[in-house]
């Protein structure tokens, strides 16, 4: 009875997305500009030092790795800050409240349409053509499934992430600058913009201890090393799912209490 | 009829009081978009940071000479920012229909629109991009002077038209498609692109980000005057003429679609 709810929920959010396939193929331009700069940007640094590894990467590595960081990060965005606090903002969340299911599971639910479709039309697709133009340099094997769970899980923790950030709307009733910071915080601090990989030995080890790198860069570690014993491999899933955890108790007791501060203007 | 600048001028101040008056009461709000600004802006620092931990030049820039174009690229985009902010919510006012309303004063349709909106987070972008300049010039013991100071001004000011330009552009691309987020998404992305040296692309894109998509003039070219002042490519002279035909397109483009706006019918 429960899952037929989101099902439906996933179903009705599915279709919600195709309808804006003008929306997809820009987007997809849009991630071709950005391969473009990184490649450039990338290739001119390799060029000004003296040897082809940098801290343990060449340039291919490099390539694949924010390759791959901006492609899961396109397809793990589900716009619930944006949502939700819109919602907040007209009182539209008092409909969703009420709603005969919790709300965070509504908000999961009806936001997943766009990353199921967005994992087949963009990431499915930039992953072949990685593979290809790298030259194999991908390692296939037992890495994929590891892979396949640890991005499962990385998405999970990105969305209780972006479900707290939402929460505090509620408080702020502003929604561009708790946002932008999240973007921020995120982006930098999960690798996706510089490798971790080239951060600084003390800014690196604090970095392994907080949530964000969990998002992408534990999937990439396992995809890019096959050669990782697997007692290795279950050590980074149990990290990821240490904070999946962890977020998933927090944002619910965070969203209990804020619940009960919520207003709506003239709802 | 014809108005006089004086007027444009009164009347612009009256309208954005407005503005500002509003956004006052949601005070909350407006300190934590100008923190988000800063965040943004330190954020981008830092990862140039982080870079230049590892390597000492990137194809012979330094990373004071990068804190320069990326501050540079800052300054250049507080206009667009503040004054033409607007334009982000013109696919709302399109599809919904209120877009009509501006048809229908007695004003320029773009100047009344544009003026509606001050956005005053924008000034914490400015301070950021004018203290790594600062910083940047200090650090590589350029010369100051009047006239560079003044040479500089007129180079932020004819940059930022460039940055205000392709805003137009993405933005009045909602009069034919409805909505235009990707394609202001996508102008966004390819602001970022203003904050590297263009020698890093291979021709092909320098000629693309020179005279299509003049994403060069944001940053790199007039920055050169200062940077590299004994070896300044002819093209950055021409900063302002550029600066002022891309601005002009672009609001010809966007009245073309104003002009041909009929409404929703409701």
């Amino acid at each position: 009875m429960k899952l037929k709810r989101c099902l439906s929920l996933v179903r009705a959010s599915i279709l919600d997305s195709l309808q804006f396939r003008g929306a997809l193929i820009l987007t997809f331009v849009g991630n071709l500009f950005y391969l473009l700069l990184i490649y450039y940007l990338w290739k001119a640094i390799f060029a000004s030092s003296e040897s082809d590894i940098i801290n343990g990467m060449t340039f291919s590595d490099t390539m694949i790795y924010l390759v791959f960081a901006s492609a899961l990060f396109n397809f793990m965005e589900m716009w619930i800050v944006w949502g939700t606090g819109r919602n907040i903002q007209s009182g539209q969340i008092i409909i969703d409240l009420l709603k005969p299911i919790e709300f965070r599971s509504f908000v999961f639910f009806s936001g997943c349409g766009e990353p199921i479709i967005k994992f087949v039309t963009t990431f499915l697709p930039t992953a072949i053509i990685v593979y290809f133009i790298s030259g194999r340099a991908i390692p296939l094997g037992k890495n994929l499934i590891f892979f396949t769970i640890s991005v499962a899980l990385g998405m999970l923790i990105n969305f209780y992430i972006n479900f707290f950030v939402a929460t505090i709307c509620m408080y702020t009733q502003s929604i561009w600058g708790i946002n932008i910071m999240k973007e921020v915080i995120v982006g930098l601090l999960s690798g996706a913009s510089v490798p971790l990989a080239f951060f600084p030995e003390t800014l690196r080890e604090i970095v392994m201890y907080l949530p964000f790198q969990a998002i992408c860069n534990s999937p990439l570690q396992i995809l890019l090393h096959n050669e990782y014993p697997v007692s290795e491999v279950l050590v980074i899933l149990g990290i990821q799912l240490f904070w999946v955890i962890f977020l998933m108790i927090f944002t619910d007791l965070f969203f209990r209490v804020s619940v009960r501060k919520i207003t709506v203007n003239g709802g | 009829m014809k108005r006089g600048i004086l007027y444009y001028t009164r009347i612009y101040f009256k309208i954005i009081a407005q503005d500002i008056k509003s956004k006052m009461s949601y005070r909350a709000d407006f300190i934590i978009s100008m923190i988000g600004m800063i965040a943004t802006n330190l954020a981008g620092a830092i990862s140039f940071w982080i870079i230049f931990q590892n390597f000492p030049t990137v194809q012979g820039w330094n990373f004071y000479e990068m804190i320069f174009l990326y501050g540079f690229s800052l300054i250049s985009a507080t206009p667009a920012q503040c004054m033409f902010d607007n334009n982000w919510d013109l696919r709302y006012k399109v599809f919904s229909g209120d877009f009509i309303k501006y048809c229908v004063r007695p004003i320029n349709i773009f100047f009344y629109y544009m003026s509606e909106i001050f956005d005053v987070k924008g000034l914490g972008q400015f301070a950021f991009g004018i203290a790594s300049v600062v910083f940047a010039w200090i650090k590589l013991e350029l010369s100051v002077s009047v006239l560079s100071i003044l040479l500089f001004i007129l180079a932020a000011v004819s940059a930022s038209l460039f940055v205000i330009a392709i805003l137009n552009v993405a933005a009045c691309t909602c009069f034919w498609i409805m909505n235009s987020f990707f394609a202001l998404s996508l102008s966004n992305t390819l602001r970022d692109y203003a904050k590297y040296p263009i020698t890093i692309f291979n021709p092909i894109l320098r000629f693309l980000f020179t005279f299509i998509i003049p994403i060069g003039f944001m940053s790199f070219y007039p920055s050169q005057i200062f940077l590299r002042p004994e070896s300044v490519p002819l093209i950055s002279w021409f900063t302002p003429v550029f600066g002022i035909i891309f601005f002009y397109i672009s609001y010809k483009i966007w009245m073309k679609g104003a002009l041909a706006y009929n409404g929703t019918g409701s």
